[in-house]
């Protein structure tokens, strides 16, 4: 079996799997953006109770391993298994990126929520308007290692049947009985241009983006 | 409680209910049956250009035919697929799966169809035979969770032969380090053994571990759906009508097998 044949009959099938990350990959870190802001503006702005609340639960998620909490997730919900990827790792990621989000929120000076109240907007105005405004553009530097390590761990998503890039190039491993070095070769450089690629618009983004009077990257 | 602190709660709630919720949430009837296959274990199962293939693939869908039910054939990673079963995530499950009692406790089995022991496989080059390779402390592999593992573990381990066991994730991996030389011998099923000899990698076969194993089919614990009297017979069916016979010549002749006399072969193995 001449394996480049083998490999140009498939590339339509390891397109679909490629397609199949990108779903999970956009799925989870919407999903984690979401939770993770709202995690951090919890920690942060809470009260007593709340934040503490929202502490534990982040603190909890980043204590299980990607892979556990799939297959709690998978055995717990009757989803299909792309949903039920993106729900574990996408809760997972909303985890750490609520840490991102608050490490940005509490660098903005406690002084311009003092000045949003004092000008007559409320807290949540305050929030909205003043510190999340400036709060993400700050987190996009940080953010960038969420995006890259998330990439990657998206080829988790097999162990519960989601079949991905990583599940669809094993296929080709199985039934040609080997290649194994060439094929992951090449499955590493499909995640090395999704994750550079992804990472130089974001890292495009943060200077376009860049609060003036903060410190740029070098 | 104002308005604000209500909707936090309310967010908070919200989220521990997606982190909780989804016990208990399973449908009673069935239009279509989920079929679980591990695709990376030819001649059995594969996946060749998006398409389903292999001898139990098309069997179990001739099976489908004469029996009038509608399945879908779903893939699932060997590590996770006899507890998606177990848990009925999947209905059935067709992968060239032995009979063991450990497996039965969790799982019910069809009628066996198929016989197997357990080859050993050493690198081409290998000066080993079978009672040295898997001794004098070499190291043998083994796809985790087979029967081939479990066998090395109860015959040889617990009796202090002096070996190695290594557990892959499958047989390709496996065999992939035994060639690369970081693995002295291979444990697997004979038809798996022989279909790598067949597909020119460099290993040979030195010898066999008599160990009696069936395959079947199997579906959840308690058989929820009554699927197993239709496979069984499904099984005796598509054997008179001889596209068992098709099938086999399709996938398994080439690798030497004399084809059995009668399908659904009768069980060996009793379980408590």
């Amino acid at each position: 079996m001449e394996i480049w044949n083998v490999l140009s009959g498939e590339a339509p099938y390891l397109l679909k799997g490629l397609l199949i990350t990108i779903e999970l990959l956009v799925g989870l870190l919407v999903l984690g953006l979401l939770g993770g802001l709202f995690l951090a503006i919890v920690e942060v702005y809470g009260g007593r109770f709340f934040s503490k609340l929202a502490a534990f639960i982040q603190r909890g998620l980043r204590a299980i391993p990607a892979l556990v909490l799939l297959f709690l997730a998978y055995y717990a919900l009757s989803l299909p298994p792309l949903f039920t990827a993106i729900i574990a790792l996408g809760l997972r990621s909303s985890a750490y990126q609520s840490q991102i989000f608050r490490g940005s929120i509490q660098a903005i000076k406690s002084g311009q929520m003092l000045a949003a109240r004092s000008m007559g907007m409320s807290r949540l105005q305050g929030i909205w308007y003043v510190v999340l405004p400036q709060a993400i553009r700050l987190a996009i530097g940080p953010w960038s290692n969420e995006y890259a390590s998330e990439t990657k761990d998206t080829s988790l998503a097999s162990v519960i049947g989601v079949v991905e890039i990583m599940r669809r190039s094993r296929y080709i491993i199985s039934y040609t009985y080997g290649n194994a070095l060439l094929i992951y070769g090449m499955v590493a450089l499909v995640y090395l241009v999704i994750t550079r690629g992804g990472n130089a618009v974001l890292y495009w983004l943060e200077s376009k983006l860049r609060v003036p009077g903060f410190e740029e990257r070098g | 409680m104002n308005k604000k602190r209500l909707v936090v709660v309310g967010f908070l709630f919200v989220f521990l209910a997606t982190l909780l919720l989804g016990f208990g949430l399973q449908a009673k009837e069935k239009d279509v049956y989920k079929v679980g296959v591990d695709a990376n274990f030819p001649p059995w199962t594969w996946v060749e250009k998006g398409n389903y293939k292999g001898f139990d693939v098309d069997v179990v869908k001739a099976i489908a035919e004469v029996e009038g039910i509608d399945i879908e054939i779903i893939d699932m990673p060997w590590s996770t697929i006899v507890s998606a079963l177990g848990k009925g995530r999947i209905d059935v499950l067709v992968s060239g799966l032995s009979i063991t009692c450990e497996r039965d406790k969790m799982i019910d089995y069809s009628k066996p169809y198929w016989s197997v022991n357990q080859a050993i496989l050493v690198a081409e080059d290998s000066d080993l035979n079978a009672i040295t390779a898997m001794s004098m402390g070499h190291s043998v592999g083994a796809q985790s969770g087979t029967t081939g593992y479990m066998w090395v573990e109860d015959h040889l381990i617990a009796n202090d032969v002096d070996v190695k066991l290594k557990a892959y994730e499958d047989y390709i991996l496996a065999v992939e380090d035994m060639t690369t030389g970081r693995l002295d011998a291979v444990l697997a099923d004979t038809t798996t053994a022989k279909n790598f000899v067949k597909k020119g990698r460099d290993v040979k076969i030195i010898g066999s571990v008599s160990t009696g194993e069936q395959y079947a089919y199997a579906v959840t614990e308690g058989d929820p759906y009554d699927l197993l009297p239709k496979i069984n017979e499904g099984m005796e069916k598509i054997f008179e009508s001889g596209r068992w016979m098709e099938i086999f010549h399709e996938y398994l002749a080439e690798y030497g097998y004399a084809p059995p006399a009668k399908i659904p072969l009768t069980r060996e193995l009793t379980c408590e």
